[in-house]
């Protein structure tokens, strides 16, 4: 249990979070300058001018009222930053037993749990970005903290070696049953490791819920750089390796057919993330389209800001949301009965 | 060095006037640094009197050598210090306290260490000014050869006399003294260049 009470000023604004999180992972997700990186370092103890509570499993860390702040030394929070920062002058080894509490056991099972025994002679300069984040987890693991901060580890990573290094965080929050503050701007990361997201905007807390409700609102458009609107949690049927495609089941006898993601087993669940930019809206039952996804929907509610039309609709699965481009004349201007919405273009994400 | 790592990462009022003082002796020319010294630790000034009641005396010693090479040599040392200090990113200094690492540890772990270089750097240059230093010492020092006679005026010296070959020879030593120590410094900077990059 964190429990969070910090302000801290910074250059345009001040960060005010006010939070009450649980064990487990807690997605913190918002725009870019948003405090996510100040917030994390205020926790780790890295900032002098946070005021405010925070107390870890009833451990109090900083109650400035009270005069009491310990130094980063003393807080046993492991801190893992975008870049992996690891000490280019020591070998990835005396990286990870670099801790002061890093005894030889919590080395060997960090070592261990992401894999990184190949790589321990070798100095940060000849390790390559996913290394990298593996041999820093692994130091951050060794003191055994009692809170995780990661700073966007996958951000500066290409999309197929996110893939490799999502299952070591996987591994690390199940078997090291460690906290986690977690920094993305990913709503696929979000949604495949934390059981809830933290949504700053301007230094306060906008949101704090379920990953998979708090994701699929339009306003999450603008807080991940992948702005998701429609999420659909399905199961996969097949894969089409010829046509190159995923056929994944969602509720209502209903199929999405995606990229195809072999990575992912039949019968595996999935969450399917559709952007509201990329659904096409049909005022008749469409023929000769080239869209894969078709579903009929009722729209529940139009809003216009600017040139953006929103359309909430509600078909057979649940919510969706649209904001198709094109031709806004043709799009319908009330209530009517009868839309068909194919999807012209669906991501799949992991779950 | 702790001179250098305050102007590091001190940011306040002052900072400026401070560096520019610490650099004065670079631009000012050595007899005048030499003659404030003089005057300040003269028998007749009130610190040199000071000093001399209790027994130290400072003018025309070896002391006053020493301080001569100090002061004239100190703003090339913390300058190029501080740079080295400047260059160690703070995050690095941060995760280290994360991993448990007071203040103390930290900077004998990661900054010491990473900013090494630059130290060493500042340390060679340093010797070679000190070296090659001649007008402080000779104000205040002066210049009694087997007490206060350095190298540099020792070849002044006996050049003056007409002993050319004498202080020919002393060059000659001046210059092997000054490439060991550069090609020391050498030496450590790629040793420690290619374990970094290995």
């Amino acid at each position: 249990m964190i429990e969070l009470e910090l302000a801290l000023p910074l250059a345009s604004f001040e960060l005010r979070v006010a939070a009450r999180l649980e064990d487990g992972v807690t997605a913190v997700m918002g725009p870019s300058g948003s405090g996510k990186t100040s917030l994390l370092e205020a926790v780790a103890g890295l900032r002098r001018g946070a005021r405010g509570r925070l107390a870890l499993d009833g451990r109090v860390l900083l109650d400035s009222a009270a005069g009491v702040g310990l130094p980063p030394e003393a807080r046993q929070i492991g801190y893992v930053p975008q870049d992996a920062g690891l000490f280019p002058h020591l070998t990835a080894h005396d990286n990870v037993r670099f801790g002061a509490r890093a005894d030889a056991a919590a080395v060997a099972s960090a070592v261990a749990t992401l894999e990184i025994g190949g790589l321990l002679e070798r100095h940060p300069a000849s390790l390559s970005g996913g290394e990298k984040q593996r041999v820093a987890l692994a130091r951050a693991l060794a003191t055994r903290p009692r809170l995780l901060l990661l700073d966007e580890p996958l951000a500066a990573l290409d999309v197929g070696l996110r893939e490799r290094i999502l299952p070591y965080l996987l591994r690390v929050r199940d078997e090291w049953k460690t906290p986690v503050l977690y920094v993305t701007h990913n709503v696929g990361e979000a949604l495949a490791l934390s059981s809830r997201v933290l949504l700053l905007r301007a230094g306060r807390v906008e949101a704090l819920g379920a990953p998979f409700d708090l994701l699929a609102t339009p306003g999450m458009a603008s807080a991940s750089e992948t702005g998701v609107e429609n999420l659909f949690g399905g199961r996969v049927r097949t894969h089409d390796l010829e046509g190159g495609v995923t056929i994944v089941d969602v509720p209502a006898r209903q199929s999405l057919t995606v990229p195809l993601a072999p990575a992912r087993a039949p019968g595996s669940e999935v969450t399917v993330a559709v952007r509201a930019e990329d659904v096409i809206v049909a005022r008749r039952a469409p023929e000769g389209l080239s869209a894969r996804n078709l579903f009929e929907v009722r729209i529940a509610a139009i809003a216009r800001a600017g040139a953006d039309v929103t359309l909430r609709c509600s078909p057979a699965t649940g919510r969706g949301f649209a904001r198709p481009r094109g031709r806004p004349d043709r799009l319908p201007r009330g209530e009517e009965p009868f839309v068909p919405a194919p999807l012209r273009r669906s991501s799949e994400r992991r779950c | 060095m702790l001179a250098a790592l305050a102007l590091a990462r001190y940011r306040g009022r002052g900072k400026g006037v401070l560096e520019t003082l610490l650099s004065l002796p670079l631009v000012l020319p050595p007899t005048a640094v030499g003659l404030v010294l003089l005057d300040a630790l003269g028998r007749r000034s009130p610190l040199g009197g000071f000093l001399a009641r209790r027994g130290l005396e400072v003018v025309f010693t070896w002391k006053a050598v020493v301080l001569a090479m100090a002061v004239m040599s100190f703003p090339l040392l913390v300058r190029s210090a501080r740079t080295a200090f400047e260059e160690v990113d703070p995050r690095l200094v941060g995760l280290a306290r994360t991993l448990g690492c007071g203040p103390v540890a930290a900077f004998r772990r990661v900054t010491l260490p990473l900013a090494w270089r630059g130290l060493l750097a500042g340390v060679v240059l340093a010797f070679s000014r000190a070296l090659g230093e001649f007008g402080a010492t000779v104000m205040i020092a002066g210049n009694i050869p087997g007490r206060t006679q350095t190298l540099a005026l020792a070849i002044f010296h006996d050049n003056q006399l007409g002993h050319d070959d004498r202080a020919l020879a002393l060059a000659g030593v001046t210059a092997l003294l000054a490439f060991a120590a550069l090609w020391t410094a050498e030496w450590f900077t790629r040793r420690r260049a290619r374990r970094l990059v290995a």
